[in-house]
């Protein structure tokens, strides 16, 4: 085996004993491309007319975050102030994960995004997007992504533009072939239903409109890894249900690697295969969010919905009399139905037992299952701490 | 017609195609949009016109009071019209090229678009020729616009044949080289101070006083340090020739015109990539301080 140099992605690309015919270029970009490996397809012809037998691609990670810190330095009442934004974060994403980075406000999880996007450098560690050093080789590293700007907002888009020209001038950015740009704005324009407004300007967009229109820009050069800060913050629900399902097709069809932020933990919780809760600079949190759930449960428990005419009060305490229940951790009501989440002594036995001992004092059980707690609590729960 | 459906646009995007980055496309791109928001500011352009062409008859009345005679000493020729015409319309031009830079760089940070920019894969040259191309032309408008008034209106005794506008010409694409590293220069500084922008303030301000814009430079002969200092301005250089080329009718190949040809020349490969270097100085530092929407 030996490297392929020049331009390329040098980490990744070997050369192995079988596959495109030696110095058929083309054959060889194509399976490079088919790939999807984000490489800049036009290292030297020189370089593929090797005996070239077939391209073996070894997937680097789509980011690679290896204890990146991130000091700023502010002034407070005439002194130097050191805030650690991010401190010492390891966070590895591999080719076509679906990422969610939680965190509260002042997590540092904008910070982070801004390092992969090479916006802001780190003050310690290296980060990679797909494979590129987002310090070292910062022009390699944003032809790989597409960037929904959450915190700027509207802002950054260029307001004195239309919606059509702030796309073509991105487009141009991103050395999208103009005839190529043409027809992916129409219909990313059309899919987020901007046609009718696509040239007028900018500034007289609303806030959910100014969103449609960086998603379709971030969506326009078709990179491999998308980096979403809040792209559905200020989109109207049937809006923000498409941008989800265009996500989460994007990943399963495409591949596309996405890292996503947001606020809305029930969006979270459909959308991405992994959590990454991120708190006073640092990841205190990397699971599923079902994982996630289970890990941080107190005590065995189950849920219990069920129908009665009497009051929370009364069944709370005929519940909590029951011999495998420890306490009633909560008690709701949701129309006819109560439902109540019991902490058991052992969930194995109460999850079958304590059903029957409610139908038993004549409550009708309409449905049981082992507790969990959702994302929102679990995030609660770390960040308080 | 139905909207595309998530299927439509996930077929869109299946195919991976881009083409080798041009800097020249994206130089044009960022050009075509700095102009067009420009233009979009359609009360600037008319009130900014206005100022421009009531300078220029402001200074053809001054010009009654000035004695043809004192003026000609100035080597310029007899005419304050034409002198001032050069002046104003170089010193404008020039402010709107150096300022214009600096000016995108800062609303560029303060409306958010910067970061847009940077984390695009274009190269940093072609960002700053880009506006700076877009300001060129537009300082071209007014400059034209004022030679317009000044010679079809007012009468000013310009020189004009294909020579001298050849020469003309020559000469402020070099009044903009052998400035455009101190606007690169400011663009950089105002990309970390954010607001102010000392260098252009001073250097514009410099220019009209020590530049000999409106009043012939050997006034100043008296005062050896700001004679000496007058004449350390590249701006200064630039008008002389061009009052030269447009007033007397010398042209590039005379030997006053060429030796400040020769002198603007040196500036512009000294200053340019100066001028570079800091840009990319504030550039490095706003990513290290994380301030590029910080306004």
């Amino acid at each position: 085996m030996s490297w392929i140099p020049g331009r390329c992605s040098r980490e990744k690309i070997f050369i192995a004993p079988s596959g495109p015919r030696p110095g058929r270029y083309n054959e060889c970009i194509r399976f490079v491309h088919s790939t999807r490996i984000p490489l800049d397809p036009f290292f030297p012809n020189t370089d593929l007319d090797l005996k070239c037998p077939k391209v073996v691609i070894f997937l680097a990670k789509a980011i690679e975050v290896i204890g990146v810190s991130k000091e700023y330095t502010s002034k407070e009442r005439g002194r130097k102030r050191v805030v650690r934004a991010v401190d010492g974060v390891d966070l590895a994403v591999e080719d076509r994960e679906f990422v969610g980075l939680l965190g509260p406000n002042g997590a540092g999880k904008t910070t982070l995004i801004k390092i992969l996007g090479t916006l802001v450098l780190p003050t310690s560690g290296r980060a990679r997007i797909a494979g590129h050093d987002v310090v070292e080789e910062p022009d390699m590293a944003r032809s790989s992504f597409g960037w929904l700007h959450g915190e700027t907002g509207g802002r950054a888009l260029y307001w004195r533009l239309t919606a059509m020209e702030n796309l073509k001038f991105y487009s141009a950015l991103q050395n999208v072939p103009s005839e190529v740009a043409r027809r992916r704005i129409d219909i990313l324009l059309d899919f987020f239903d901007l046609v009718k407004d696509k040239d007028k300007m900018v500034k007289d967009f609303s806030t959910g409109m100014k969103v449609r229109v960086m998603l379709a820009r971030s969506l326009l050069a078709n990179p491999p890894i998308l980096l979403m800060d809040e792209p559905t913050v200020g989109l109207d629900p049937n809006t923000a249900d498409e941008t989800r399902r265009l996500l989460t097709a994007l990943n399963e069809e495409l591949g596309k690697t996405i890292l996503f932020t947001s606020h809305n933990m029930t969006e979270v919780e459909r959308l991405v295969g992994r959590v990454c809760i991120m708190h006073k600079g640092r990841i205190i949190a990397d699971e599923s969010p079902s994982r996630l759930s289970r890990l941080h449960r107190d005590s065995e428990g189950i849920d219990v919905e069920l129908e009665s005419e009497l009051g929370l009060d009364e069944i709370k305490a005929r519940v909590a009399s029951l011999p495998q229940v420890v306490g009633v951790s909560s008690a709701r009501e949701l129309g006819n139905e109560r439902v109540l989440k019991l902490q058991v002594r052992d969930e194995a036995e109460a999850i079958f037992e304590v059903p029957d001992q409610l139908r038993g004092m004549g409550f009708t059980v309409t449905g049981v299952s082992r507790s969990k707690l959702s994302l929102e609590e679990v995030f609660l729960r770390l960040t308080r701490s | 017609m139905s909207r595309p459906s998530v299927e439509e646009v996930v077929d869109l995007l299946r195919s991976e195609i881009r083409r080798p980055r041009s800097d020249l496309a994206q130089t044009w791109a960022v050009f075509v949009a700095n102009l067009r928001i420009f233009l979009s500011y359609k009360t600037w352009v008319a009130t900014e016109t206005i100022t421009t062409l009531a300078s220029i008859i402001m200074y053809y009345f001054v010009g009654f009071l000035v004695e043809p005679d004192k003026l000609a000493v100035a080597g310029y020729g007899g005419s304050y019209i034409g002198f001032a015409l050069i002046g104003v319309a170089s010193t404008n031009y020039l402010w709107m090229c150096i300022n214009r830079l600096s000016h995108s760089m800062s609303h560029e940070i303060r409306e958010g678009t910067f970061e847009t920019v940077i984390s695009s894969p274009i190269n940093l040259r072609s960002y700053v020729i880009g506006i700076a191309i877009r300001g060129f032309l537009v300082s071209c408008y007014f400059m034209l616009g004022a030679f317009l008034l000044g010679v079809y209106v007012l009468g000013a005794p310009l020189v004009l044949n294909p020579l001298t506008v050849t020469s003309a010409v020559i000469l402020v694409l070099l009044l903009i080289t052998s400035h455009l590293g101190i606007g690169i220069t400011a663009a950089g500084v105002i990309m970390v101070f954010k607001k102010g922008d000392p260098l252009t303030f001073l250097f514009t301000g410099l220019t009209e006083l020590f530049g000999g814009v409106l009043f012939p430079l050997y006034l100043l002969k008296d005062y050896g340090f700001l004679w000496t200092f007058a004449w350390v301005l590249p701006y200064t250089h630039a008008l002389d020739a061009l009052r030269k080329v447009l007033l007397l009718g010398e042209d590039i190949f005379s030997a006053s015109v060429s030796y400040k040809i020769v002198i603007l020349l040196i500036y512009s490969v000294v200053l340019l990539p100066l001028g570079l270097y800091f840009f990319r100085w504030g550039y490095d530092r706003i990513r290290r301080e994380g301030t590029t929407t910080t306004y």
